[in-house]
């Protein structure tokens, strides 16, 4: 490994071009990921068509350099606007913007940074270890019916995050699942609530979807407040998290580590699963449950931990089953299709330079997110400082392109205003945008692989229990779900 | 025992209440019932069998619809034992409820919601070189800044940024609009960006 990880590194630094590409990639994700309104997807997709000019290894290393600091650079927006540069951002929104309007926007930054880059790094070495033994066991172990059982627990745990009640909690994942359903049907391609309109019969997207449930709803909700007059500019603060108080959560980091690598190994689910279980264990397993949400550091540190842990981690169905484990990745199965390669098994043997010139890249991105990211924030953090009435349209228009971009649809564009609009309304209510989002985007893997699973079952429910690692998530989310049902009537007899 | 936070309203005429049930849930409730009927109304138009799959298109839709009934019959009933009561979840967001029934404030956000809309409505006719300016200009003026100068000096800035970054350095494929003379404006910034590279 460690021969194979040298010669990675030594093709990644001997090449003048190659170390641009690196270097290009760093700070593109750092910046895209950190600019409200647009996000390391908007990168990508502008990027993609220029890819194909690009060598193979090029390519392949650019999109994994964008995806390992770019999911660190939208835990900066998460934090100081309350706008997750991507889904898996969002758990970090809880008490990272909590942490901003009390003045400690610099601590929760600083544990972003530290914390994404030792999530990122250990995730990036058990990669290069472990790929093959573990690309082997899960060709073997794990299918539809344990991605389904996934699917089935992390909704369910979703359903009790951010939402004021757990009623309104399972209604904001049941509307994100059925927004999920409009577009053609995973099984048959029959078009499904295209209401007339061709467009639609691809589906939402989710990119124009999350931007107006998270940044232009967000936009709404600042402009409400200056409308009213009770607008607070919030406080710009530098002070970093000391290592004293890091260390103090050194198990959170330990435990967030093994959840995003664990959710990022299951191909479909990538790290937003891992982000919002990561956060949920680290209420579960914290004496003072009624911090998180107020500002708790331990919030921003689970959730940055482990969506990074998961980025190493969701290489290996891309690259051992060819199977993307979210858009990105997918942008990724793309640039190997334009270069006449598959991902699969047979990378590994056909291509291994490209293999560890990826793996060297993502290793050393993440190291950068480091040295870079710390002095990245304090310039970011200045964004603070601009008055909201001129940042709100400078973040809309970034939005605007954000949206349209991927696909070249005007219609993007409406549904992202039209998302904004809902996740406005919805706010207001007390329901839970990350629910919505997580519905949406775990709907269509959750339909496809019941439908799969089902199929490989012979239709015999009772068969999923005889798969041990199915049986495990499922039982773990039937508890958790009865213990939520217990909840929402109990505390419907004597509310908090 | 009225819970703390919660305020009973009377919403079946002068002297009766049922519960603790506002205006608000009712109109909730009812938002959600529509979305029930529409969705499941609108099922029927893809009901077909799939050779495959015994559960066909409409299953998974109809599963959903069936548990959001459930769960918005399951937030009326909390509603009406327990008013606008919280019940702690986590991460719960810290959003405030702002009083909109201040003079002017209303209208300001009907505007502020409507005008994003009106200028995503416009992308397809007239592009988006022609109505960035504008837009910039008027959620500038939204947000609450009506000083003429420093909306003029901010559309300008914001307006180079975005052409900057995405036309100059990005080269991206933005709407240019299909009618004249809006076509011939993008058109126009096009060459002249063609021209730039070219130095």
């Amino acid at each position: 490994m460690i021969e194979n990880f040298l010669a990675g590194s030594a093709a990644l630094f001997g090449d003048p071009t190659t170390i641009a590409i690196f270097v290009f990639g760093v700070i593109g994700g750092m910046l895209f990921g950190a600019i409200p309104g647009v996000s390391m997807l908007t990168l990508a997709a502008i990027l993609l068509p220029f890819s194909a000019a690009l060598e193979p290894a090029q390519g392949v290393m650019l999109f994994a350099v964008i995806y390992c600091t770019g999911t660190y650079g939208g835990a900066i927006t998460a934090i100081l606007f309350n706008i997750p540069g991507s889904p898996e951002n969002a758990p970090t929104s809880f008490d990272g913007y909590p942490m901003t309007q009390n003045g400690q926007s610099g601590k929760a930054v600083g544990a972003a940074v530290l914390c994404s880059a030792i999530g990122g790094i250990a995730s990036a070495l058990v990669m290069m270890a472990a790929t093959e033994p573990l690309a082997q066991w899960a060709i073997k172990n794990i299918g539809p019916p344990e991605i389904f059982a996934l699917v089935f627990f992390g909704l369910i745990v979703a359903a009790s995050v951010g939402a004021r009640t757990i009623w309104k909690g399972w209604m904001s994942v049941l509307i994100g699942l059925l927004i999920a359903t409009i577009g053609q049907d995973p099984v048959g391609g029959i078009n499904r609530y295209n209401f007339g309109m061709p467009d639609l019969a691809a589906g939402i997207a989710f990119v124009p979807a999350i931007l107006g449930f998270f940044a232009v709803s967000e936009i709404f909700v600042q402009a409400e407040k200056k409308a009213s007059g009770k607008y607070k500019a919030p406080k710009v603060s530098m002070t970093f998290p000391s290592f004293l108080e890091l260390w103090m959560h050194k198990l959170a980091v330990l435990r967030s580590i093994l959840v995003g690598f664990f959710c990022g190994i299951l191909p479909g689910i990538g790290a937003t699963l891992a982000a919002f279980m990561s956060y949920g264990e680290a209420v579960r397993w914290s004496k003072n449950k009624e911090e998180f949400g107020k500002g708790k550091l331990e919030g921003v540190i689970s959730a940055e931990t482990a969506n990074n842990a998961a980025t190493g981690a969701a290489m290996i169905p891309l690259l051992a089953l060819g199977l993307p484990g979210g858009a990105l990745t997918a942008m990724m199965v793309a640039v190997f299709q334009m270069h006449d390669l598959q991902p699969g098994p047979l990378v590994f043997m056909l291509s291994p330079d490209l293999i560890w010139i990826v793996f060297a890249a993502m290793f050393y991105a993440n190291l950068s997110i480091l040295i870079i990211g710390v002095v990245e924030t304090k310039t970011i953090l200045n964004l603070l400082k601009i008055p909201f009435q001129f940042l709100a349209p400078l973040i809309l228009m970034l939005a605007t392109v954000g949206a349209y971009i991927s696909r070249g649809l005007v219609l993007d564009v409406m549904v992202m205003f039209l998302a904004g609009i809902m996740g406005y309304l919805l706010r207001r209510s007390g329901f839970s945008i990350p629910g919505i989002v997580l519905g949406l985007i775990l709907g269509k893997i959750g339909e496809q692989n019941f439908a799969q699973g089902m199929q490989m079952v012979h239709y015999d429910i009772g068969e999923y229990f005889s798969r041990p690692i199915c049986t495990i998530l499922i039982i773990a989310g039937v508890i958790t779900l009865i213990s939520s049902i217990y909840r929402a009537f109990a505390t419907s007899n004597k509310p908090v | 025992m009225a819970p703390p936070g919660a305020t009973p309203s009377r919403i079946l005429g002068e002297g009766s209440t049922l519960g603790r049930l506002t205006r608000g849930s009712w109109i909730e409730f009812g938002i959600f019932l529509l979305i029930v009927a529409v969705f499941y109304g609108f099922s029927f138009e893809f009901n077909q069998t799939i050779e495959i799959y015994i559960f066909g298109a409409t299953a998974w839709p109809r599963v959903v619809i069936a548990l959001l009934l459930i769960a918005t019959l399951g937030n009326l009933w909390f509603q009406y034992k327990n008013g606008a009561a919280s019940q702690g979840t986590m991460g719960q967001s810290n959003d405030e409820p702002v009083d909109l029934s201040e003079p002017g404030t209303l209208p300001r956000m009907v505007a502020v919601l409507l005008t994003p809309f009106i200028f995503a409505y416009l992308l397809k006719p007239v592009g988006i070189y022609f109505s960035a300016p504008f837009f910039i200009a008027a959620i500038i003026w939204l947000f609450g800044e009506h000083r003429w100068k420093p909306i003029v000096i901010m559309t300008c800035v914001i307006y180079v940024i975005f052409i900057g970054l995405f036309l100059v350095i990005l080269n991206a494929p933005l709407p240019q609009g299909n009618t004249s003379p809006f076509y011939d404006f993008s058109a126009w910034i096009l060459t002249m960006n063609a021209k730039l590279q070219g130095l």
